[in-house]
């Protein structure tokens, strides 16, 4: 664990926490220490789509992103 | 509540300062060690192991005051790799054995294949393809492969590995398809793709098995409820199971997610021993989250049809923090993020606007103010999931921060529409 913090909370507005974009890593919390190999979770990898999308989708996909995701045989919830 | 200089007045301090000075990293520590132990073999949803497990966190909870309940449901179609997978690659002068979660897996849109299947190698969409095992380069889609396969062996499929050279494994996913399905490491790939292009004897031959199977399993949460206290009730949740061991590979599934359970336990601990009936709490240990997101949107529909708009805080990984916490947040959470923010000033604990993508969301999607907390996680799904790589220091710094944040949201009141 870091040991420089100095200050904690959010950094800026706290309500950003409401429009996370850009998610992946489907049911199952991203993986943070990824090798390279691995795609950027915070790229635009196919799943989960944003949640947004998920929270339209009634489900924590992206309907359009389970689809790539299920295309490219990467794993994805239901 | 903060004064002009962003500190908290001295009533809020007060209570505070003992509140959070009681969560202990020892204990979540040792919570998160029995959860990762192989008596509860990785704690795969409709596992005996995670029965186990289930029966060990309704016991804790009993411990703790709490009024506890479970709520079964079913789970369709869980992946299970039954065996480990008998796989061997002969490049034309030697033969090399692959080791399974590293060089090889089995993908989850695989067939069922209990024998060992053995073929020449060649490349999908080049070539006579029957009787062999293609090579699907990379670029090429699932679907685009099985256009290349008719009578196909199988498919063999190029997959990164993680920093600690695991395949990592997942149970949510694409259903399973005609053919079986490899996984090899991309550098093992990139060989088998290179020999299959020379073709001929220098082409080699692979051998290999794939099985897997789909169970219906069935599932159950756990809820743990205190006696109301004032205000808005907080709902803290995390899910306890894991992807489960694999044959001859223990996944302890520390991280994920023992230890947010851990958090949870702890921040509910301190809650109801130091400032008891200040907080109208109740606890969900969610299961079949790794299968999908299943136990919370059982449980996010229970809420529903009872009218019930707890206020949830999720944790997803809480042991391995840099920098910042991920928070994602949906449903009319305002206020709820607000007392999180404040938690995160008083805690010292940096937050940050990320993805977490977790049982959150369902309740989120219910309508329910919902905020999802990820403080990292080494070896994701995967063998390399142990005790030792959780923090406590993190795992400390996170059940702060969620019992500041929960006894804050009750002060604050509810949300405003």
């Amino acid at each position: 664990m870091t040991s420089t913090q100095t200050q904690g909370g959010f950094a800026g507005d706290p309500a950003a926490a409401l429009d996370v974009a850009g998610t992946s890593g489907c049911c199952g919390n991203p993986p943070q220490a990824a090798a390279p190999t691995l795609p950027d979770p915070r790229q635009a990898a196919p799943c989960c789509g944003t949640a947004a999308e998920a929270a339209q989708a009634g489900a924590c996909c992206g309907t359009s992103a389970k689809a790539e995701a299920v295309a490219s045989g990467t794993g994805c919830c239901g | 509540m903060s004064t002009a200089a962003g500190r908290p007045p001295t009533t809020v301090a007060a209570v505070l300062g003992p509140l959070l000075g009681a969560v202990s990293g020892e204990r979540m520590a040792a919570t998160v060690a029995t959860l990762a132990a192989e008596p509860f073999a990785g704690r795969r949803v409709g596992s005996a192991g995670g029965a186990a497990a289930r029966a060990w966190l309704a016991r804790h909870l009993a411990d703790l005051g709490a009024a506890v309940t479970v709520e079964p449901f079913t789970v369709r179609f869980v992946p299970e790799v039954y065996a480990a997978p008998d796989v061997r690659w002969h490049d034309g002068t030697t033969e090399r054995r692959l080791a399974f979660g590293r060089d090889v897996a089995v993908h989850l849109a695989s067939a069922d294949e209990p024998l060992v299947r053995h073929g020449g190698l060649a490349v999908a969409g080049a070539g006579d393809p029957a009787g062999r095992w293609l090579l699907v380069p990379p670029g090429m889609t699932l679907f685009d492969a099985y256009g290349h396969a008719y009578g196909a062996t199988g498919l063999l499929i190029g997959r990164g590995v993680d920093a600690d050279g695991w395949q990592y494994t997942m149970l949510a996913g694409p259903n399973p398809g005609p053919l079986p399905i490899l996984t090899l490491d991309t550098g093992t790939h990139a060989t088998l793709l290179a020999a299959a292009g020379a073709g001929g004897r220098l082409a080699g031959w692979l051998a290999g098995n794939t099985p897997i199977r789909r169970l219906d399993v069935p599932a159950a949460n756990l809820h743990g409820a205190w006696p109301a206290g004032a205000g808005p009730e907080v709902l803290l949740t995390a899910h306890f199971d894991g992807v489960g061991d694999h044959p001859g590979l223990r996944q302890p599934a520390a991280a994920d997610n023992g230890s947010g359970v851990a958090v949870v336990l702890e921040a509910a601990r301190v809650l109801t021993t130091q400032v008891p009936g200040q907080v109208r709490l109740s606890v969900a240990l969610l299961d079949a989250e790794e299968a999908g997101a299943l136990g919370s949107a059982h449980h996010a529909a229970q809420l529903r049809r009872a009218g019930a708009a707890p206020l949830v805080i999720n944790v997803d990984g809480a042991g391995d923090l840099h920098r910042s916490a991920a928070v994602e947040a949906g449903g009319p959470a305002h206020g709820l993020l607000a007392a999180l923010d404040q938690a995160g000033r008083y805690t010292g604990l940096p937050l940050a606007a990320g993805p977490v993508a977790s049982d959150n969301r369902r309740y989120a999607t219910a309508g329910l103010p919902a905020v999802g907390i990820g403080a990292g996680m080494a070896g994701y799904h995967s063998p390399a999931d142990t005790p030792d790589r959780v923090e406590p220091a993190t795992l400390t710094a996170v059940a702060k921060l969620v019992a500041a944040a929960a006894w804050l949201a009750t002060r604050c009141g509810p949300p405003p529409p």
